[in-house]
């Protein structure tokens, strides 16, 4: 798989790279060697120090000490303009398409070919068709950015690296937003820059992914390299106990419930709102749902109707054995016992330059005492029970959310969520983006909720994590259940019946046109 | 991973760096009061605070009012209107019936006009920027047809007690202003209500997520903003015992001047009334001691414009410079 790269020139080299940042080692004594058509996968948990290391490389940070050469010429650090110059790319989890622009412009972005001050039209297409190529892309250059997939996008932005030059492309959590079919994709535009030359390091927390693309994987602990192999002489086991320091973790997922028990928790029935259609649907006390399904396949949709966060067309909803009217604001959901934890925890879930503490009482500042002044040192008091069962350090709860990791910043969320009287947790891509040892705990702390006589129903794009946590998988495909699923299902299966009903939801719309 | 996550990495100097942003304006204050007072000792005479105290009170309570729309994330820019309308429904009425009747109408008045843009901003959705311009042209307009462009004038003593009354010579609507400054910032710092503000002004959308109702939130500030101008109004129909429309044209430039020099952040989600109070403290000593020092009026408004400009670049500064020095390492992620 990887023969004929060690006689390859090397692209990237890091010798003995130290970073401390006051009171933490961020990197220390790191080395690692990138060559041209090399897949360099980078894998650790939060905090293991891959940003650091990136964000050196690419000289947004400079090192305390240890060398970067890039094809041999030797980096001073702290200089991205230099970094850039000699050929590296930053592909960032959250894209920077400018949605309003078209695709050309967003490839060739603050470098349009120009001559005699005008921009030069046909360079310009010349230049676009040129990187597409390597890509493999056949989007034309008028689209409108904003307008194409996630995937498309991301594609675009490879592209913008690649015409200007840059032959090191660095890619942070690439397939976070990826389904499957895009994920694929993804990696054959990565195998076709390999056989070009290029060198890329690919930074992931998915570990297939990292282990489908890449040649040599390295992982990263506290700031030091643990090891270095080829990617065929990893496992997904090895790897986690590496980043994990040596402990290798229970791969038996979620304990199963131990007696659901009727009635129903919650019925929904005829639920339809834009793209959701839910005909009927059962919850039970103490039983985890997981929503399986592709990107775009409507369960965001689908968990923000019930939350009451987006307005519906008709649906009638019984809690416990009462009727009650649709809730139309998550307010009135959250009188129900329905709250949500959504997707996006910086932009839907906190507020990031506030106090921990203040963000897991958001929505009910009047929880420490409604005679009593709302202070901070109160609000610590008070949100310490609930943090703690999630398995957030107390002693942050004075600290911005913003400041925090992914998992810690959805561990608050959930915090907030339990400390609520609240009967049915929504939780949409509750792991996405956060390290292993803080999806384990996520992960147990929902049974726990869920044995009380709760019930969950969560959501995520990594199919294998759905399946191994739930009771239940509901499939979904254009906003419906298209099948139910018991617990310990495969992923195979949930995989075939997304993309049979997917093919089946086009072609009936093919027909209906 | 948390266990070995350090609590706090953030430099001494970063520390000091933020001290100076939160409270660097109450040293400008400082520093100006000691250069006006060693220029013209006379600036710190009793009397003359009492005067500045009187002649700022309705600027300080819009201000009031203001910053609970801005922290929302909002702006009223119909404070001058509302204003306006409040002082002419006061003379109006007070001709005839007694001050408090006067007065109590002219102030629900304003808060009636505060809901309205409340309802406009969160119930048509329109941008708070030109909710507030078109209704502050509707109320505008509105007070020129009820008055016909008349002033009123008030012969009636007790009228122009709240405005002109004074106490130990402490001026009532002093006075008043302190008392809701303090009512204001209890309330803003301290209760649910007020943190609900900081909420949908610092991330609406997970506020509203979270079960806060957002329009009742933001609504309420504009309707708050309406009483504080209506307040205003009074004080100032009873300072001069008269009203006529246009009273004050540039006076939302005032109240938007103290708000922001005070620091309060025009994208929501933070700042405080104490520092509106500085902001009112700063352009009071600065105008009071342009006048001490005979400084023409022209030069004033120069000098006024360049300390907006100056404290917004004061107060943003980190965003300039955070780009090109990365983004600030987080605590955890590194």
């Amino acid at each position: 798989m990887s023969t004929g790269i060690h006689e390859t020139a090397v692209a990237l080299s890091v010798r003995a790279l130290t970073k401390t940042y006051p009171g933490v080692i961020a990197l220390s004594d790191v080395s690692l060697t990138v060559r041209e058509g090399e897949v360099y996968g980078l894998v650790g948990e939060n905090g293991a120090g891959k940003s650091t290391l990136m964000k050196t490389i690419t000289g947004a940070i400079q090192q305390d000490s240890g060398s970067i050469e890039l094809w041999g010429e030797d980096l001073p650090g702290g200089d991205p303009h230099r970094a850039a110059a000699a050929g590296v790319a930053m592909i960032y989890q959250e894209l920077t398409i400018v949605p309003e622009m078209s695709a050309l412009a967003n490839v060739l972005l603050g470098r349009l070919p120009s001559r005699l001050g005008f921009i030069d039209r046909r360079a310009a297409r010349r230049e676009y068709a040129n990187a597409a190529r390597l890509v493999g892309m056949n989007v034309p250059a008028s689209a409108q950015a904003g307008t194409l997939s996630t995937a498309t996008q991301q594609l675009l932005e490879i592209m913008r690296a690649l015409a200007s030059g840059r032959r090191l492309v660095i890619m942070d959590e690439p397939t976070a937003s990826l389904g499957p079919e895009d994920i694929q994709r993804l990696h054959d535009v990565i195998r076709g820059l390999k056989s070009t030359g290029h060198a890329i390091v690919y930074v992931s927390h998915d570990l297939e992914a990292v282990l489908e693309v890449c040649d040599t994987v390295t992982v990263l602990r506290e700031g030091r390299v643990v090891e270095t192999r080829s990617a065929a002489d990893w496992t997904r086991r090895g790897l986690i106990g590496a980043m994990l320091g040596g402990i290798a973790l229970d791969a038996a997922g979620t304990p199963p419930a131990q007696a659901l028990l009727g009635p129903p928790l919650l019925r929904i029935e005829g639920l339809r709102a834009p793209g959701v259609d839910v005909s009927r649907l059962d919850i039970l006390p103490g039983e985890i749902v997981g929503l399986a399904g592709l990107v775009g396949s409507g369960r965001t949709r689908m968990l923000r109707a019930i939350a009451g966060a987006d307005p519906i067309e008709a649906g009638t909803l019984w809690v416990g054995d009462a009727q009650r009217s649709w809730p139309r604001t998550p307010r009135q959901a959250v009188r129900l016992g329905i709250v949500l934890a959504p997707e996006d925890r910086k932009a839907q879930g906190l507020v990031l330059d506030r106090p921990s503490a203040w963000n897991v009482a958001l929505g009910q500042f009047g929880a420490t005492g409604r005679r009593k002044p709302v202070l901070l040192k109160r609000l610590i008091a008070w949100a310490r029970r609930a943090t703690e069962r999630v398995g957030f350090s107390s002693d942050r709860l004075g600290a911005n959310a913003g400041t925090l990791s992914g998992g810690n910043q959805q561990k608050l969320i959930l915090a907030r969520l339990i400390s609520r009287p609240v009967s049915c947790l929504l939780l949409d891509e509750p792991t996405r983006g956060i390290d292993i040892g803080a999806k384990e705990q996520i992960f147990n702390v929902t049974r726990q909720i869920a044995a009380e006589g709760r019930a969950i129903i969560w959501s995520s794009s990594d199919l294998d994590e759905v399946v191994r946590h739930s009771d239940r998988i509901l499939v979904v495909a254009g906003g419906r259940v298209v099948a139910e699923l018991p617990r310990g299902a495969s992923v195979h299966d949930v995989l075939e019946l997304s993309f049979a009903a997917t093919t089946a939801a086009e072609h009936e719309t093919e027909v209906a046109a | 991973m948390t266990m070995t996550a350090p609590t706090s990495i953030e430099s001494t100097g970063l520390r000091a760096a933020r001290a100076f942003r939160s409270y660097g304006i109450v040293g400008a204050l400082a520093l100006l009061v000691a250069a006006i007072t060693i220029a013209q000792p006379g600036f710190l005479a009793y009397g003359n605070l009492m005067n500045i105290l009187s002649q700022w009170a309705p600027v300080a309570i819009m201000g009031i009012g203001m910053t609970y729309v801005v922290i929302t994330g909002g702006f009223d820019l119909s404070v001058g209107a509302i204003y306006s309308l409040c002082a002419v429904t006061a003379a109006a009425i007070g001709r005839t019936e007694a001050p408090v009747v006067a007065f109590t109408v002219a102030i629900l008045a304003g808060m009636i006009a505060g809901a309205a843009n409340g309802f406009v901003v969160t119930g048509l959705r329109v941008n708070p920027f030109i909710a507030t311009l078109g209704t502050s042209l509707i109320i505008s307009g509105v007070t020129l047809v009820l008055t016909g462009n008349a002033a009123f004038v008030v012969d009636f003593e007790p009228f122009t007690v709240l405005g002109s009354g004074r106490l130990l010579g402490v001026p009532y609507s002093g006075m008043l202003m302190v008392a809701l400054m303090i009512v204001a910032g209890f309330v803003l710092s301290y209760t649910p209500f007020g943190q609900s503000i900081y909420a949908v002004g610092g991330n609406a959308e997970a506020s509203r997520l979270a079960g806060i109702r957002t329009s009742l939130v933001t609504g309420s500030s504009y309707a708050i903003s309406g009483l504080a101008a209506g307040i205003a109004g009074v004080i100032t129909a009873s300072q001069l015992s008269s009203a006529q429309p246009n009273l004050n044209p540039n006076l939302v430039f005032d109240v938007l001047t103290v708000v922001i020099v005070g620091g309060t952040s025009l994208t929501g989600g933070r700042g405080a009334i104490w520092r509106t109070a500085i902001g009112v403290a700063i352009l009071a000593t600065l105008q009071n001691g342009f006048n001490l020092l005979d400084v023409d009026a022209y030069y004033q408004n120069i000098i006024k414009g360049v300390i907006i400009i100056a404290a917004l670049a004061t107060v943003d500064w980190h965003r300039f410079v955070r780009p090109r020095s990365g983004r600030r390492p987080s605590t955890t992620d590194l």
